[in-house]
């Protein structure tokens, strides 16, 4: 089994939205991933962005004008 | 006279080590092993090769084997060391094989994305799957720069076998970049997905 360790997750209403962070995060060397939305959390479009929870302030950046529905920290 | 042990609906690798039991309480004669799968006929074999005895196969029906072993001299109980890599593996056990880059049909871009989803959540099953099967457009999973090492590493530290496919590492000019798992060969991949309990694909 995988240890559980905090993570910060940005989930969106549409999977274009996602691939879209996907796109913009690997663009602005922002390390992260996209991740099917954990089961706890029943929001979003089924992927969810997924990162460093340190990243936070920099992932607001680049989540500016950008289409996503929430921000959440969570243990998994 | 033949000793006939029925093996049939027996889970691996209890056909081979009843064989090695038996063998080892024989000195003059022939042994019959009668298994259901060619899992346990390549086990048998490999085994009476250790024993330097010869053998025979036939197969009267497609779920039948008959493995034919004439014994001429007193025979000695070894061990059975490559039982322990037995691909058959008890029912149940779970193969991955993955043979694309791209999870389903219609949108390649959002195959992608579910590929991801998909290799993610297999790395996060309780009970690991024994093997994943890279093979095709799967095999640039494994190589370096390949969004998937993370996942693919984590299982490997479970202790899940990552085989790539080398035809297709080759084909595709990637031999040298394999960065997680091993290379393997087709003889290999249609033994994991013959002794699997289940495969399942993206």
């Amino acid at each position: 089994m995988i240890a559980p360790q905090l993570w910060l997750l940005v989930t969106f209403p549409t999977v274009t939205a996602a691939m879209a962070m996907e796109q913009r995060c690997h663009g602005a060397g922002l390390p992260g991933r996209l991740i099917p939305v954990p089961r706890s959390i029943t929001a979003g479009c089924g992927m969810a962005w997924r990162c460093d929870p340190a990243l936070r302030q920099r992932l607001e950046e680049v989540l500016q004008g950008m289409t996503y529905e929430g921000i959440y920290e969570l243990e998994f | 006279m033949a000793t006939i042990l029925d093996m049939r609906g027996q889970a691996c690798p209890i056909p081979v080590v009843k064989a090695n039991q038996t063998l080892a309480g024989m000195s003059q004669g022939v042994l019959e092993v009668h298994v259901d799968n060619p899992v346990a006929v390549e086990n048998l074999r490999r085994m009476a090769l250790q024993k330097k005895l010869p053998v025979k196969v036939d197969q009267p029906e497609s779920e039948h084997y008959i493995v034919t072993i004439p014994v001429n001299a007193p025979v000695e109980e070894t061990p059975l060391p490559e039982v322990k890599d037995c691909s058959c593996a008890a029912p149940g056990h779970l193969v991955v094989a993955v043979d694309t880059e791209i999870m389903g049909r219609g949108s390649d871009e959002l195959g992608r994305t579910l590929l991801k989803g998909f290799i993610f959540a297999i790395s996060r099953l309780p009970q690991p799957p024994r093997t994943v099967l890279f093979y095709n457009g799967g095999a640039r999973l494994t190589v370096e720069g390949s969004p998937f090492l993370e996942d693919l590493r984590n299982m490997e530290q479970q202790g899940v076998e990552i085989l790539t496919c080398g035809t297709c590492l080759n084909y595709y000019g990637l031999t040298e970049q394999l960065a997680v798992g091993k290379v393997t060969d087709m003889y290999t991949i249609v033994e994991r997905l013959s002794g699997a309990g289940q495969v399942i694909k993206p």
